[in-house]
């Protein structure tokens, strides 16, 4: 009988739910918050020190805001088309997403040693940033589809299928090279694995396997020594090298350091604005933000920042179905490795690898590609099936 | 989904949780905790200081005539910590200041070992230099164009030796306690008046905080702070008096190589010489000359190697030092002071009387002391004795003083000390010689290697009598010895800076102004002795001749002779003075070195002075 109450009231809940406009104002408003927080930053880090040779102080905000706009009009654009479409054309995702990364590799330019860009004229995208939502798509299908057929245990053919489609987009990725974001796609697998119910002994083989390649490329000389010197200067955090690769930690770490608990102030960190610490407005966002608004205000953006992937994992664990649950929790994944690495690597506790923060970094590859991935999310829960109350009410009774 | 999802999402969800609190935790130690140190290395990461110079103070004599000055001029500086490291930019360095490249990495790196920070490696560069590094200085890191201030000298040579110059700092006195707030390349005074008040004269630097880039190239000013220039100085000296009397110590110079030593061929050397003219009634130094004299235009802006060599080097007589402060042997131009002593102490009086043969045994048959008139000067009193200067009447004085009490006193030393020898008179000028008053223990020290010399023989304090033996004063002593008995006994302390003015006008009247001591002496004595002085230059005494064309009825002088053997050099000739008798305004002391006798070669350089002083024609 106490069952049969509860579910009455869950019947109530239901029926009030459906009544309301299915739209998460929470996730879309603290990402539109975060990036527009982005954009006065990047202002700041730019309008002084003009990388890059532009003469215009505000062209780095300029350009953020047009990505930002852009980025708005993909995020609505893309509720307009259920999911389950997007589930059923996976393949077509895959080609672009392989085809896309081969292409870099064929035409791309270098940038700070990796050719990861694409020069369109009109501007200039980084497809690897785009094929992390392709990978997430991709993979939330085929996992999908394995557990959509009458299969209670998750298969090793299912685990060694998806594993070789990870593969694929983290070597190419490894050729351009561009060790970083392969990082992220590999821990984003490996979470999706983990949240499709993967038995461990698979995960934790994939990770021996990993390991074991990682120190045989080590060995044959395709991991260079300064490359790792670089990876391992976090090790070291009391050092204050001011050589080589302890350069850009350490003036990171004075620039957030010095910002205190309350910071110098928007637009006044001079550590940054003066460009000390290097990629300031890409790399280096979270040093502005530690240096111009302190403790209090880098505290406030990783808690939103942290909401945010709290609110792609709720999103997924409420959905209606595996692929819905895997993409949400991917996008999840996405935001939370970089958020961590990229955080952790300013403030010497990861590996200086050149990823972006998400949403604050400036470059339009990287804040459109988080807006679809948010906008999937969005799609997610708008799209979403509500279970008819009485077929509830009936499971219940069941 | 089943269970086993929720649970996975749920450790998702604490991975989160412990990730955020991690970054935070992370950001409280760096930014709360270490916030301080991070802020203060940040600040020192970015930002640089430099120093801007001051204006050295002017200086200008007692009419306000300027007589030093200090102009800007531009000057290539380098941190040798950065520069040493740079072959490109030293290379560049050389082409461009025409330094050879060696001699640049050389300056470099020693300055580097010694932890300066600033060096300067050529001053006074032309604007075309000045344009070229300043456009290129993207490519010359740690180069700098300064300010810098340089000595412009009105007068040329004239009171070189009081003025003294200024030079770039050395590195032992920057690495010394002393200099601490100096840096590299800083101007100071390094001789004369210029070293005395260096901290009057400095002022105070400016400071500029700026923020740097990376690069190390400026990009704001966070602080600015002005230099303030040094004070100005004013001095006791007449600038004109100075230089009449540096041309008649010149002149006179010349005249007397001229002469032949009588009865031989030689000519006198004459390699030097020195004049004080003191103001008696305060100690203000009117005029103070020294021969062989320099050009302090030499020093500005660095002095070559060869130049100084050639200004230290004895065989050119050493032209850096200042004659007036250093000693020599007095000769009968002491005799004031036995005179004084002999009264005091009851030795001679008034008209007491020695019998001057021209020898005089009393020391025993071997050791038979002479007067420097061999033909003797007959009966003389106190008066006649310093008229005529005889050495035979002083040694008996002198011999009378040491057997007093036995010698316990060394009484004649003791009245040499009361006059001021063998003490420094403390004017404002550094190295000042305090002379040397010979006595027993003096000679027990001296001679410690050699025993047999080390006893205190009668002859020394009877020599000593008359100026000669071991005993040595300064021209200036021997001015401020005079000035007291033109003073009845008071003493002035010789100075030449009257006033100092800062940079706000404010004006220090230098306290020396009233600065005398009463030495008590005996009015009387001091009476009878000036008695003797004004005859030395009337008829019969030993400068007469030089002064019979004088208005001695309108100015009456008192002076004294002295000629002071000092083999195997000739004599030392002086003439010391003051003048007019009765209400004494000056003091003039001459001396010439190897120059004969004082009272034919020095006095008319003396008589010249007078002339200027009183503008007689």
């Amino acid at each position: 009988m106490i069952k049969r109450i509860k579910s009455l009231r869950e019947f109530g809940n239901l029926d009030r739910e459906k009544r309301k406009i299915r739209f998460d104002f929470i996730l879309f408003f603290l990402v539109l918050a975060i990036s527009s927080w982005g954009v006065l930053v990047i202002y700041s880090a730019t309008r002084e020190t003009l990388p890059g040779g532009v003469s215009d102080p505000e062209y780095y905000m300029k350009k953020q805001l047009i990505w930002l706009g852009t980025g708005i009009i993909i995020f609505i654009a893309i509720q307009f088309i259920n999911y389950r479409k997007i589930q059923r054309y996976w393949w077509l995702i895959l080609a672009v997403g392989i085809f896309s990364l081969v292409a870099v590799l064929l035409f791309g330019y270098e940038v700070h040693g990796s050719k990861s860009w694409i020069d369109l004229k009109f501007t200039t995208i980084q497809p690897s940033e785009f094929s992390k939502i392709f990978m997430v798509i991709v993979l939330s299908a085929v996992m999908s589809k394995w557990r959509s057929e009458k299969v209670s245990n998750i298969t090793f053919k299912k685990v060694a299928i998806s594993s070789f489609m990870a593969l694929t987009f983290v070597v190419l990725v490894l050729l351009e090279p561009d060790y970083g974001t392969a990082l992220i796609y590999f821990i984003v697998f490996i979470g999706l694995l983990f949240v499709s119910g993967a038995n461990f002994l698979y995960i934790l083989s994939i990770l021996g396997l990993t390991a074991g390649g990682f120190f045989l490329a080590l060995n044959a000389g395709f991991i260079k020594q300064y490359q790792l010197d670089r990876i391992l200067t976090f090790l070291k955090p009391d050092v204050l090298s001011m050589e080589g690769a302890g350069y850009n930690l350490y003036q990171s770490k004075l620039a957030i350091g010095s910002g205190g608990l309350l910071g110098k102030g928007l637009f006044l960190g001079r550590q940054t604005n003066l460009s000390y610490v290097p990629e300031h407005h890409t790399d280096f966002i979270f040093s502005v933000i530690g240096e111009e608004v302190g403790f209090i205000g880098a505290i406030l953006v990783i808690l939103i920042l942290g909401v945010i992937i709290w609110r792609c994992f709720y999103i997924a664990s409420n959905s209606s179905d595996t692929f819905a649950m895997l993409l949400a929790s991917g996008i999840g994944f996405i935001i939370l490795s970089q958020v961590v690495i990229n955080i952790g690597m300013t403030i010497g506790i990861m590996p200086i690898i050149g990823i972006p923060l998400p949403f604050l970094s400036s470059g339009g590859s990287s804040l459109i590609s988080m807006f679809l991935g948010i906008a999937l999310v969005e799609n997610v829960y708008i799209w979403r099936e509500v279970r008819k109350s009485h077929e509830i009410a009936y499971q219940e009774f069941k | 989904m089943g269970l086993n999802i929720k649970i996975r999402f749920r450790i998702v969800l604490y991975l989160l949780a412990i990730l955020a609190i991690v970054l935070m935790l992370r950001l409280y130690f760096l930014q709360i905790m270490g916030g301080g140190l991070y802020a203060e290395l940040a600040s020192e990461n970015i930002s640089r200081e430099k120093t801007v110079s001051a204006p050295r103070g002017n200086i200008y004599d007692r009419n306000g005539k300027l007589l030093v000055k200090s102009i800007p001029v531009k000057a290539v500086a380098v941190e040798p910590l950065i520069v040493s490291e740079d072959e490109d930019v030293m290379r560049i360095l050389s082409e461009c200041l025409n330094i050879s490249y060696e001699e640049i990495k050389e300056k470099v790196e020693q300055s580097n070992l010694s932890y300066i920070d600033r060096l300067i490696l050529k001053q006074d560069i032309d604007t075309a230099t000045m344009i070229y590094l300043k456009e290129n200085s993207s490519k010359l890191p740690g180069v700098e164009v300064i300010d810098l201030y340089l000595r412009e000298y009105n007068f040329g040579f004239l009171a070189s030796h009081l003025l003294g110059y200024t030079g770039e700092i050395d590195k032992k006195r920057l690495q010394s306690e002393t200099y601490m707030d100096y840096e590299g390349g800083d101007q100071i005074g390094l001789t004369g008046l210029e070293e005395t008040y260096e901290n009057l004269l400095r002022g105070k630097k400016g400071k500029i905080i700026y923020e740097v880039d990376p690069l190390g190239r400026p990009v704001n000013i966070l602080e600015e702070t002005d230099p303030i220039s040094g004070s100005d100085l004013y001095l006791t000296i007449d600038i004109d008096l100075q230089r009449f009397v540096e041309e008649a110590l010149y002149q006179s110079i010349l005249e007397v190589r001229q002469k032949k030593i009588s009865g031989t061929d030689e000519n006198y050397k004459v390699p030097g010489g020195a004049v004080v003219v003191l103001d008696s009634r305060n100690g203000q130094v009117l005029a103070m000359a020294s021969y062989p004299t320099y050009n302090p235009e030499l020093f500005v802006g660095g002095i070559s190697e060869d130049e100084y060599a050639e200004l230290k080097d004895p065989e050119n007589n050493s032209p850096l030092l200042n004659r007036a402060i250093m000693s020599f042997p007095p000769g009968s131009a002491i005799k004031i002071v036995p005179a004084y002593g002999g009264l005091a102490e009851g030795i001679i009086s008034e008209r007491s009387t020695f019998y001057c043969a021209g020898a005089w045994t009393g020391l025993g048959e071997n050791f038979i002391k002479y007067c420097w008139n061999r033909s003797g000067h007959g009966s003389l009193n106190i008066r006649g004795a310093i008229k005529n200067s005889c050495d035979i009447y002083f040694y008996q004085v002198g011999y009378g003083l040491l057997l007093k009490n036995d010698n316990s006193e060394e009484l004649l030393q003791k009245y040499l000390r009361i006059f001021g020898f063998g003490s420094v008179t403390g004017i404002d000028l550094p190295s000042e010689d305090p002379g040397l008053v010979p006595d027993k223990e003096w000679k027990k020290d001296y001679f410690k290697d050699q025993p047999e010399y080390t006893v205190w023989f009668p002859g020394d304090t009877v020599n000593m009598a008359i100026g000669q033996g071991y005993l040595l004063v300064t021209p200036l002593q021997l001015a401020q010895a005079y000035s007291i008995l033109a003073n009845r006994g008071l003493e002035y302390k010789p100075y030449l800076a009257e006033e100092i003015k800062d940079s706000e006008g404010n004006l220090f009247p230098d306290s020396s102004e009233d600065d005398y001591q009463d030495l008590n002496l005996d009015e009387n004595f001091i009476e009878i002795i000036e008695d003797g002085m004004v005859q030395v230059v009337s008829p019969g005494g030993t400068a007469a001749s030089v002064f019979s064309d004088f208005p001695l009825d309108i100015y009456p002088i008192a002076g004294k002779t002295g000629t002071a053997e000092s083999p195997p050099k000739q004599d030392y000739a002086w003439f010391a003075s003051y003048a007019p008798v009765g209400n004494t305004q000056y003091v003039v002391v001459a001396m010439l070195e190897e120059a004969g006798s004082g009272g034919s070669n020095v006095s008319p350089m003396i008589e010249k002075i007078y002339r200027y002083l009183f503008t007689i024609d």
